[in-house]
């Protein structure tokens, strides 16, 4: 079995394992889902040493790293088709590392334990799945498999409206699966693997448009296509029309799976822009590249100007990820090297950053039950560490100089800058909104006079600080020094961008 | 008589009789008879057919069958009737109303 | 009849001579668990003598069946369903049933034999003859709890809607029968194809045929008689009419049409067409209102059959059978899920009454952890949530659909798929809710037999298992439908 099915797969064999533990015997299952969780995290770092900074991947397989090839429902070709380039790679890693924290901080779940548990082993699968599928089919069934966790996750183990707020994410989600459905069948159809003659659900072949039988050559075809493909992934990003689910979803939703929901799921919808959308109907890409930019800096100001409003600190960071997902959009629709790299960047690092900032809510939400921002108060005074890290999270989330954000950002700008002037300024305005909000958070919070409330208010543990502090030496890290990342993403990128006329 | 057409006509005299019989009947037994009728008149039908159409025998024997599934099918609904009867003392079919839609 | 004959029919003498046999052990020695063993051994040497039967080259048998790989395909799907069907029913009726509970199985025993022998039949006589053994053993089996109100108004309905049906079907074949003089679907198809052929008359026979399938299937408009047959009946019965009794129809619907071009042929597509969306819009609405388990399933299944409808349009292209390979995977994977479903429904049914408002459900998950993921499971596939069969069935239909061009039709079924999900994860939704704890005692709090959680455990992992695996069920599909 090679070595990134192994990655995939593990923790859904994990999770069978964390079924037939007796279920009194909670503490076993804890141990053995973080020890699972590891596995991969290991797998995939030992991948990032082996892994050929010049191979591109995204339409040539054999550029890619690490792939498995091999039929698997013969009648319709399907096949099961993996493999990593510097797209995928990169979030592969994230989400091994993620998801390991993330078990670390379900610790005080005590609800259904073996429950949540192999739940959350079955999403890391799911998550895993999807990055690295290179048949859509295949990425379909990965997309489709994560949703039923989540679904769970948030469905039971959830706050007060959980079941609202489950169903609600469902349904958003399951539309665009539908709308995906719609497009993978019609791009089947009209699509011919140029060797057997046969239909197929090769996304790289999909990408050669030689391959496109006449009727897919429509622009007006392509068009609705696109939108609708489009759409389907603006939900998960989300994008400003579709994001209403989120912050339901994520105030509901229990610390590890905010982390987990923000982290990467978000990251999904862009990444299968990159993925599917651009190199399949790169045409259409570019001409509704302004579009998609207008969308992003939207995006920005509206979460922007949204998080300011919240008295919800977890809304708060919920918005602040629909703002920060909007450099996103605004970076890949420039087509230039700076944006498309920075945009990548962003993905990575608002995945590092936002984790922290969740996790960091559930840590004063476990001592406090409760979330208004006006309702703390010095609590800098009582949990210095504690003060400590969520200032370095909420700067590194500004985009302060010396962080991940600030590298990510840059990278936009100057992409964008050349290409679409206006908005770029607009979405300037957007950085100053955001540093606003976060500095009057962090006042509010954690500054001022101590709120005779907490007085009692017991310091960060050891445990919660173990999941933050990975996160607080990376951000800083590759802020200082993001060559390594900038070098997954190089040859990727480089060859996207000549794929687009 | 060496046209197919009496027959055809008492069939379908026979056939609309049992519909109408089936449609307007509030009494079980009634529903039942309107089904027999339209059996029968299945029967006139392919014993017809079977004289000026086919040369084999097809019709008749299919007419056969068609006659023990009709003693089958009344002897089934017999019983459940009485059932009915000795639970609410009345086989109007109106009456069974207990599921909603 | 020839020595080699008689082989080749051996599954179904088999099951033929199993109530026969049953009967007279009843008369010798009343018992429940004897009958049920005996039943179940009946029809696991049935399926025993499957492989058999498939080595022998001939496959007509006299002019009335034919034993084909199609034929044994649905003859293995059917005998394995009932024993899915019977062995929960055990449980069941000792928990709901207090007179001769032998006699239930001798019907069911019967109605698989109707339903194997319309799998099998090419004419018409066989086709009656199957079609009634099958629907009056379900009449009785329906009325089975004859001290409950619903089982006999149940069985009334589906009595006079079941002859009514019966009664245009043979008028149908009669038509047919005066412009044909034939009764051999093969032979009447070669007749039909040649497009000059086909008057009034025998158009007007085929459309009263499609009545009386259409009544079978409870496909829109015809369906009325479905959810409260379902609400009425026992459990396992329902589900009975769910699978295995509608299973056995759409075989000799898909064998029936097998020689002739439905595709291009105008006034038919347009029936089943219009069956087939009305079956979808109208099941999944009037399902979407339904805050009873067993009548939204009843609905549910109206629209299932409408999907399958698509399937076999796509079918009869050209002698491309994909369209009916997809219904037959389709078919296997609804009979998995409903079976699955129907136990779990039969599992929380109490003495008084069966578990049937959706409330019944609720906080499920926190009582019976696995019953309820085995439920969830049958559900999501229900609503073709991928790794499940379901999605594979559903995908397959689709796919089929596109490949002959049904836009139309493909839409609306993606349509329909989506409005389907919400009422089955609404009940899913129950089931994970947490209970109020007033409300705990209240609820059944069954025990599952060994026997039963076995066979839904199965039932799950075959589900499963066709989500994630289904090449091995597609190839057996595809030799089945080569020789149709």
């Amino acid at each position: 079995m090679g070595l990134l099915s192994l990655v995939t797969f593990i923790p859904v064999f994990g999770a069978l394992i964390v079924l037939l533990i007796p279920r009194q015997n909670e503490k076993a299952v804890k141990i053995v889902s973080a020890v699972i969780t590891f596995i991969p995290f290991v797998l995939a770092t030992y991948m990032w040493g082996q892994f050929n900074y010049t191979m591109s991947g995204i339409n040539n397989e054999a550029q890619f790293q690490f792939v498995q090839h091999f039929k698997w429902i013969p009648a319709y070709n399907i096949e099961y088709f993996i493999g990593v380039d510097g797209l995928s790679f990169p979030m592969v890693w994230l989400t091994t590392l993620l998801s390991f924290l993330a078990i670390i901080a379900s610790w005080n779940i005590n609800k259904a334990v073996k429950g949540y548990f192999a739940l959350f082993l079955l999403l890391e699968t799911g998550m895993l799945g999807v990055f690295v599928s290179l048949d859509f089919f295949l990425f379909y069934i990965f997309w489709e498999v994560m949703l039923l966790p989540m679904y769970f996750l948030i469905g039971i183990w959830g706050g007060p409206r959980r079941e609202y707020a489950a169903i609600k994410f469902f349904l958003y989600t399951l539309l665009g699966s539908v709308l995906m459905l719609i497009v993978m069948l019609a791009l089947y159809f009209n699509v011919k693997d140029p060797v057997t003659g046969g239909h197929t659900f090769n996304m790289l072949l999909m990408m050669d448009q030689s391959n496109h039988s006449g009727w897919l050559l429509g622009v007006d075809v392509r068009l609705w296509l696109y939108i609708l493909l489009f759409i389907g992934f603006a939900i998960k990003v989300p994008i400003f029309p579709f994001h209403t689910w989120l912050p339901d979803a994520h105030v509901e939703a229990p610390t590890a799976i905010s982390v987990i929901l923000a982290g990467i799921l978000l990251k999904m919808g862009t990444y299968g822009l990159f993925r599917l959308s651009y190199p399949i109907f790169p045409d259409v890409a570019v001409k509704t590249a302004y579009m998609l930019a207008v969308l992003g800096v939207i995006n920005i100001l509206y979460g922007a100007f949204v998080a300011m409003a919240q008295k919800d600190l977890k809304k708060m960071v919920a918005y602040s990820s629909v703002s920060h997902m909007g450099f996103v959009l605004l970076g890949m629709s420039t087509f230039t090297d700076a944006g498309m790299n920075g945009a990548l960047f962003q993905m990575f690092s608002h995945g590092m950053i936002t984790a922290m900032l969740f996790l960091l809510v559930g840590v004063i939400y476990d001592r406090a039950h409760h979330r208004e921002i006006d309702g703390f108060g010095g609590l800098a005074v009582k949990m210095p560490i504690f003060a400590g890290v969520a200032t370095l999270a909420f700067f590194a989330a500004l985009g302060l100089p010396g962080m991940t954000g600030f590298i990510a950002e840059v990278m936009v700008f100057i992409g964008t800058f050349s290409v679409y002037r206006t908005l770029t300024i607009l979405a300037v305005l957007g950085i100053i909104v955001t540093a606003s909000y976060i500095l009057w958070t962090v006042q509010r919070v954690f500054l001022g006079k101590l709120n005779p409330k907490y007085e009692n208010i017991s310091e960060i543990s050891g445990r919660e600080l173990f999941t933050l502090v990975p996160l607080g030496i990376l951000v800083i890290l590759f802020g200082i020094y993001p060559i390594p990342i900038l070098n997954l993403f190089r040859a990727s990128m480089t060859h996207l961008i000549n794929l687009i006329p | 008589m060496n046209s197919i057409i009496p027959y055809l006509i008492v069939g379908a005299i026979v056939f609309v009789l049992g519909i109408f019989t089936i449609v307007y009947k509030k009494n079980a037994v009634g529903i039942l008879m309107g089904v027999e009728l339209v059996l029968n008149s299945v029967n006139i039908n392919f014993i017809a057919f079977a004289k000026f159409v086919d040369t084999g025998i097809h019709g008749q024997i299919i007419s056969i069958f068609v006659i023990i599934l009709a003693a089958a099918e009344a002897a089934i609904a017999l019983a459940i009737i009485l059932n009915i009867y000795r639970m609410k003392a009345t086989v109007d079919v109106t009456q069974l109303n207990k599921m909603k839609h | 009849m020839t020595a080699s004959e008689i082989l080749k029919m051996m599954p179904l003498i088999i099951v033929l001579a199993t109530p026969l046999i049953t009967m007279l052990i009843i008369a010798l020695h009343r018992n429940h668990l004897t009958t049920m063993i005996v039943s179940v051994i009946g029809l696991v040497l049935a399926i025993i003598a499957i492989p058999y039967s498939k080595a022998l080259d001939l496959t007509k048998i006299g002019e009335l069946l034919i034993i084909d790989n199609y034929a044994l395909f649905y003859f293995l799907l059917i005998f394995t369903a009932t024993i899915a069907i019977i062995i929960p029913s055990y449980p069941y009726l000792e928990m709901r049933f207090k007179g001769n509970r032998e006699e239930y199985y001798l019907l069911i025993l019967t109605a698989t034999l109707g339903s194997s022998v319309l799998a099998a039949s090419t004419h018409f006589v066989s086709f009656f003859l199957g079609l009634e053994i099958l629907s009056v053993s379900l009449y009785a089996l329906i009325s089975y709890l004859r001290q409950t109100n619903e089982g006999i108004e149940a069985g009334l309905k589906y009595l006079i809607l079941a002859a009514v049906s019966s009664a245009f079907l043979v008028f149908g074949m009669a038509l047919i029968y005066s412009q044909t003089g034939k009764m051999e679907f093969n032979a009447l198809m070669q007749f039909f194809s040649n497009s000059s052929k086909l008057n009034l008359i025998s158009i007007v026979g085929l459309v009263l045929m499609i009545v009386g399938f259409g009544f079978k299937l409870a496909v829109v408009p015809f369906h009325t008689w479905s959810p409260d047959v379902y609400e009425g009946a026992p459990a396992p019965v329902s589900a009975f009419i769910a699978s295995v009794s509608k299973g056995g129809i759409l075989a000799l619907l898909f064998r029936f049409f097998s020689q002739y071009d439905v595709l291009n042929s105008k006034p038919l597509f347009l029936i089943f067409a219009l069956l087939a969306v009305f079956s979808m819009f109208g099941g999944n609405f009037l399902a979407l209102l339904q805050t009873n388990v067993k009548r939204l399933l009843a609905y549910s299944s109206i629209a299932h059959f409408g999907y399958i409808l698509v399937a076999f349009l796509a079918g009869n292209n050209a002698q491309n059978f994909k369209g009916v390979e997809a219904a037959t995977f389709y078919i296997v994977s609804y009979f998995i899920t409903i079976i699955g479903a129907f136990i779990v429904v039969g599992i929380f049914s109490t003495r008084e009454r069966e578990a049937m408002s959706v409330s019944d459900y609720r906080g499920l998950y926190w009582r019976h952890p696995w019953l309820s993921v085995a439920f969830s499971a049958m559900l999501f596939s229900l609503a073709g949530i991928p790794l499940t069969a379901g999605f594979i069935g559903k995908y397959y239909v689709l796919a089929s659909g596109i490949d002959n061009q049904l836009w139309t039709l493909v839409i609306i079924l993606i349509v329909n798929s989506a409005l389907g999900v919400y009422y089955y994860l609404r009940i899913v939704v129950e089931m994970f809710s947490q209970p109020e704890e007033a409300a705990e005692t209240k609820h059944p709090s069954p025990s599952v037999g060994v026997m039963t959680g076995l066979i839904l455990a199965v039932l799950t992992i075959a589900l499963i298992w066709l989500g994630v695996y289904p090449t091995g069920v597609i190839g057996a599909i595809k030799i089945s439908v080569m020789g149709l």
